[in-house]
């Protein structure tokens, strides 16, 4: 898979209209300003997927949404283990911590808020390349992170030797950091470019 | 000093006592650990697939079904007795379960079936295999001991 450096710049354009949306929603139903870095996109060997996300073995509550449509691919939402109970006690209330692994209010909760994020993604992202775009049930993994996305990537049982992120850093005051990730699937990435006439 | 080496996804690293090998977050991939107990040598794989198909692209080690062959060659270079070499593995966990659908393909499932048939064409013995669940796991492998300390995060650490 070859990309160019407009097909990157182009890709890096979709990542900021999602992200910019995603980061509103989530601003709007946590109350809290949420910043938003300029996105990433990244073509790596997959071996080098675990840079992005960093410590492999840290716990991460990590919200994965399905994209169906007429171009596939995959969202996912990696919070750490402190922004997650900030955004679960911000929306069940109460300054308990919250058992994130048993608890299924405060997992629901996590999933609510990964799907809002992923919809506003996907409807900015429909939007603006015409490329009709819906989310699935949002899933929620409380573990590794590295273990979660070998999982993910791996779905289907096949990997591509180059996998593309566009990848967005959320964070926001006080404690709210996350990392969104939109994967595409391969065809799909053809289709979003052409949709952009790139 | 032990020196810990760490082995990446779809990579495999082999060791001589006292150095330990780890890998750390495995979800749906298989840690294959072998080691030869007298020379205390070993080596371990980050298996991610089942099976290369055939398909000649991309990287053996990522592969149960080439993976393991060239960890093989690796230990026995280092002087290992192939007929003392035994065998451990870990991983292949389910970490998502969608909800109203049914797990498609239980890529996790299908790779330690696929590590195990693997070990057995090639007359390894398994001692043990901790696998499946729906958790990650992080492991380190004594070359010298052949102990395989499996850590996760909410479901305990054992030695195997």
């Amino acid at each position: 898979m070859q990309i160019t450096q407009i097909q990157l710049d182009a890709l890096k354009e979709i990542g900021n209209i999602g992200s910019g949306h995603a980061a509103t929603a989530l601003s709007t139903l946590l109350q809290r300003r949420i910043d938003m870095s300029v996105p990433e996109v990244w073509a790596v060997p997959f071996a080098q997927a675990a840079d992005i996300i960093g410590n492999m073995d840290e716990p991460q509550a990590v919200v994965y949404v399905r994209v169906e449509g007429d171009a596939p691919g995959k969202a996912v939402f990696f919070f750490p283990l402190v922004s997650a109970q900030v955004v679960v006690r911000v929306l069940l209330g109460g300054d308990g911590e919250f058992d994130l692994f048993g608890d299924e209010l405060a997992q629901s909760a996590l999933k609510e808020v990964g799907n809002i994020l992923v919809s506003s993604f996907l409807i900015a992202l429909t939007k603006f390349s015409g490329i009709p775009l819906q989310p699935s049930v949002p899933a929620l993994a409380v573990d590794m992170a590295g273990a979660i996305l070998d999982a993910i990537l791996l779905e289907e049982g096949i990997l591509d030797d180059i996998v593309l992120f566009i990848d967005t850093q959320l964070s926001g005051i006080p404690q709210i950091e996350g990392q969104f990730i939109f994967l595409p699937n391969e065809g799909s990435l053809q289709k979003l470019l052409g949709a952009l006439g790139v | 000093m032990s020196e810990i080496i760490n082995v990446g996804m779809a990579d495999y690293r082999t060791a001589r006592v006292p150095d330990i090998l780890m890998t750390a977050g495995l979800g749906s991939c298989i840690g294959v650990c072998i080691h030869d107990p007298v020379q205390k040598v070993g080596g371990m794989a980050h298996v991610m697939l089942p099976t290369a198909n055939g398909s000649a692209a991309g990287n053996p080690a990522k592969y149960a079904d080439t993976a393991i062959e060239l960890l093989l060659e690796a230990i026995l270079g280092l002087g290992a007795s192939r007929a003392r070499l035994r065998s451990k593995i870990a991983g292949g966990a389910q970490m998502f379960a969608f909800p109203g659908k049914p797990p498609v393909l239980k890529i996790g499932d299908r790779n330690a079936e696929a590590v195990t048939a693997e070990l057995k064409r090639l007359s390894i013995p398994l001692l043990v295999a901790d696998v499946g669940g729906s958790f990650g796991r992080t492991i380190h492998f004594d070359v010298g001991t052949g102990e395989l300390r499996v850590r996760t995060i909410n479901h305990g650490e054992k030695v195997i």
